[in-house]
């Protein structure tokens, strides 16, 4: 085998693992710092897209459709908070089918609004090679672009008098109130974090994943399970996972097929559920 | 100073406490006694405003306390309940942090000055609070209390499951927060030893009420009252 070939595998399978964290992170700071699984998430991913490609078609350039996607989704977000999630804490259950019912509310809001196909933006025509093989750059930029955003959240929750109280808000919720942390608007602003971390990846994959209505769909199915078997230290262990389960799939697909590269992910999921109930990260000495 | 008037409550439709009125002066120690479920905790999580009030009031520092637990923290309640919970997957440091900042006070400088106090945190300072033990958990849950600088301490049980030489050192330490900030201290306790040790006056709590109130000279005397609190 040569070489360049290896190479391009690995760094289009690393590529495709980051697309996956880029998509997931949102989901798991909502469920790593609040409880809530919020199966609405690809459904913010594709309002993301939706914003940031009427952004440029309205005329904003795509660097400032980026922000202007995050600003609309943490917007929505904290309103659905508002509106739907407070009243639904600590029933698991509950969240999952009202955001589900969401989900589907906004999947079918975006085909009345935009039809069921759209234009793609373009990708950016750039290219460079490794030895016989030619890659497209910007793919191969969402390596970086996940190593920043997981450093991002990392530092906002970790650095950050907000951060600590999203944290101590979801160890100990009781304890964290009777300190004088006003949990509720702590919780509203999580969870809009989450929304505009989805945004935010819509918006950045739009040139690679066109916006359509049900594009979350996809990476809700796999984010959700990334998250879960990542467990309770939510952004390391889902690093993890994202790496292992979406890098892992990626190359079973680049020598096989990428049936095989599903089947990879599913079995991989289903064993590590099999040896740890709880998530990877259950025994995990970490903060986040 | 520290007031609750006819406070009843308990867990959903089952009413626990009845009735009971309490009060603490500022900068006194007052102790609750009385044994095992017989609704102290209960009456604890009431004051603190984390279980919802069937009837009665709760008036810190002259002010009637608003039903939530964050907005009675803001007016100086201080709580360190039974079992610690501190955040288990956050630093010492980020545990008194926290507690400081959501009253609006410089974090750093209240770290700093709860690591001079409790030397026996120091070593442990970037360490998560998950890992610590029993004895240390409980110190730290004092120092994340006293960081929202109280005008009223209420502690749960400080001394269950606490060796020996760390529950005298302990009752050191609250009476020098007590005299060097002023604080009025609340102990719920099953240690009568350690409740004579640091509290003036008592009050015994049976069957979800106020049975008595006391001072520590008459409890001292009352063997036989000291027998049925021992539960010998």
């Amino acid at each position: 085998m040569q070489l360049d070939y290896l190479a391009t595998v690995l760094l289009s399978s690393l590529s495709s693992a980051s697309i996956l964290l880029i998509a997931t992170l949102g989901l798991a700071v909502v469920y790593g710092l609040m409880g809530v699984i919020n199966l609405a998430h690809g459904e913010f991913l594709m309002v993301g897209a939706y914003s940031a490609l009427t952004a440029t078609q309205i005329g904003l350039p795509y660097p400032l459709a980026i922000p202007f996607a995050v600003a609309m989704t943490m917007l929505i977000g904290a309103i659905v908070e508002l509106l739907i999630i407070q009243r639904l804490y600590g029933r698991i259950f509950d969240t999952m089918l009202a955001t589900w019912g969401l989900g589907m509310v906004f999947n079918q809001g975006a085909v009345l609004l935009f039809g069921t196909v759209s234009p793609g933006i373009g990708m950016p025509q750039w290219n460079f090679s490794i030895g016989a093989y030619s890659l497209a750059v910007y793919p191969i930029a969402m390596i970086f672009v996940a190593i920043v955003m997981l450093t991002f959240i990392y530092v906002l929750m970790t650095k950050t008098v907000y951060g600590m109280k999203a944290r101590a808000s979801i160890q100990e919720p009781q304890m964290a109130q009777a300190i004088g942390i006003d949990s509720t608007r702590v919780n509203t602003m999580t969870f809009a974090i989450g929304c505009g971390l989805a945004g935010f990846a819509g918006a950045i994959l739009l040139p690679i994943i066109p916006a359509t209505p049900s594009m979350g769909l996809f990476f809700a199915v796999k984010g959700f399970l990334a998250v879960v078997v990542a467990g309770p230290v939510a952004l390391t262990g889902t690093a993890a996972t994202a790496l292992g389960l979406g890098g892992g799939a990626s190359i079973t697909a680049s020598y096989m097929s990428s049936v095989f590269g599903d089947v990879f992910f599913f079995l991989a999921t289903a064993l590590l559920l099999w040896l740890y109930p709880m998530g990877i990260s259950s025994r995990w000495r970490r903060k986040l | 100073m520290f007031k609750v008037t006819g406070a009843t409550g308990g867990y959903g439709k089952t009413t626990i406490i009845r009735d009971v009125s309490i009060n603490v002066e500022a900068g006194e120690i007052v102790a609750l006694l009385g044994r095992n479920g017989v609704g102290k905790s209960t009456f604890m999580r009431f004051a603190t405003g984390l279980i919802k009030a069937e009837a009665g009031t709760v008036e810190i520092g002259g002010e009637i306390a608003p039903p939530a637990p964050a907005k009675r923290a803001r007016l100086g309640l201080g709580y360190v309940p039974q079992g610690r919970f501190v955040f288990p997957r956050m630093t010492v440091t980020e545990n008194i942090a926290v507690a400081a900042a959501a009253n609006g006070f410089d974090p750093k400088a209240t770290v700093a000055e709860m690591l001079e106090d409790f030397p026996l945190l120091q070593p442990k300072a970037g360490d998560l609070a998950g890992g610590l033990s029993g004895g240390q958990q409980q110190v730290l849950a004092l120092a994340r209390a006293l960081a929202i600088r109280p005008k009223i301490l209420l502690l749960d049980e400080p001394t269950e499951g606490v060796q020996p030489s760390i529950i005298d050192e302990m009752a050191g330490v609250l009476k020098r927060i007590n005299q060097d900030h002023k604080i009025a201290i609340l102990v719920a306790e099953q240690n009568l030893d350690f409740c004579l040790s640091i509290a003036e006056r008592a009050y015994v709590m049976e069957k979800g009420a106020i049975r008595m109130e006391t001072d520590r000279d008459s409890l001292r005397a009352d063997k036989a009252l000291q027998q049925e609190l021992l539960g010998v």
